[in-house]
């Protein structure tokens, strides 16, 4: 499909399968854009409903502004492809690391709008979660490589010097010359009272070896309508350790809510 | 020339408007051609080729229900001619 406009940008997307899309991918910021979910679970669920992936701003192939990378931001954009794309009215949103971060944010915004959340070892915004992020990210040298292994376990990517390379310099340009870090350093917690009246229901799939596996028993433990998965063996890049399970649990959450609807 | 020929000097051609660099031009790409260890292929210029590929060939092709029947590790090792022969077996339906 074409580029989409939204919210003053040009998003590229992929539209899988026929008629107005239900389920909604979003990727993980920085070393990640929406071919993890196209290589790895989308093409499973667009054989039960229509599909929408977008690279997040400033990300993979969509246009990346200076600045205007707050949650808030990202939230607004994903209302905005909604309308440009003509999804359904209430959609699936499927969010991996900080793209389930931006799909919590979005159905605590849009609760109307919103039919459930697969999150995958999601980031929540608390208060640590700035610094750790630029820790991450402002690396060089074989710390970035390693970086690179650890949080883009690209499927092409792995063994390859251009693509580490290409990789990097991306990174770097993003975080570089972008407002992306302070702006999701800016981005405030969310608010426990809001999570606990979200009744959405919310799968939670998260590593059993997770650093942020506390998230996630954070959010079974606060939300009303949660149930929480933890992936044995598996760190915070569940998807590409666990691929097979997380794609037969997402698609068996969709198929279960999709039944419910009709 | 053969279908299949004609198929793999397609995909080749959009290989190359896929990738945009200079090396590209000079590689042989042909039925063995690996997408991972011969040409690199990041996993979004894959992407790009998948849309590439419905533009020239529309719904004759389905290739996301072709990866969805695929594991990971297959998609990591696919070959250029795979991806021939799916698209000729599509075509030939």
């Amino acid at each position: 499909m074409p580029d989409l406009r939204a919210n003053g940008l040009a998003f590229h997307a992929q539209l899988l399968g026929q008629g107005p899309p239900a389920v909604v991918f979003l990727h993980g910021v920085v070393m990640d854009n929406l071919s993890s979910w196209y290589f790895s679970v989308a093409p499973a669920v667009a054989q039960v409903t229509p599909v929408l992936l977008y690279d997040l701003r400033g990300h993979g192939r969509s246009e990346r502004p200076a600045t205007g990378y707050t949650v808030a931001d990202m939230v607004a954009d994903l209302a905005a492809l909604l309308d440009a794309a003509g999804a359904r009215p209430r959609v699936h949103l499927v969010g991996n690391s900080m793209g389930g971060l931006v799909a919590l944010a979005f159905a605590l915004a849009h609760p109307d709008r919103v039919a459930s959340l697969a999150l995958v070892d999601a980031h929540v915004s608390d208060g640590g979660f700035g610094e750790q992020m630029a820790g991450t990210l402002l690396l060089e040298g074989p710390a970035r490589d390693a970086a690179i292994a650890t949080h883009f376990a690209d499927w092409l990517g792995r063994h390859s010097e251009r693509k580490r390379n290409k990789l990097a310099e991306n990174a770097r340009a993003l975080v570089q010359g972008t407002s992306l870090v302070a702006d999701l350093r800016a981005s405030p917690p969310f608010d426990p009272a809001a999570l606990a009246a979200l009744s959405v229901p919310v799968l939670a799939l998260y590593g059993e070896q997770s650093d942020i596996r506390d998230r996630g028993e954070a959010l079974a433990a606060t939300l009303p309508c949660c149930t929480l998965r933890l992936l044995p063996g598996c760190s915070h890049s569940v998807i590409w350790e666990a691929t097979v399970q997380v794609r037969e649990a997402i698609v068996q959450w969709i198929q279960a809510r999709e039944a419910e609807r009709t | 020339m053969s279908d299949k020929a004609e198929i793999l000097d397609t995909i080749a051609g959009l290989i190359r408007q896929v990738v945009g660099e200079d090396w590209i031009a000079d590689v042989d790409i042909g039925m063995d051609t690996s997408f991972s260890d011969d040409l690199e292929l990041e996993s979004i210029e894959f992407v790009a080729l998948a849309e590439h590929l419905q533009q020239v060939w529309g719904d004759r092709i389905d290739f996301v229900g072709w990866l969805s029947g695929m594991e990971l590790d297959e998609i990591i090792g696919l070959r250029v001619g795979q991806l021939v022969d799916h698209v000729a077996g599509c075509l030939e339906r």
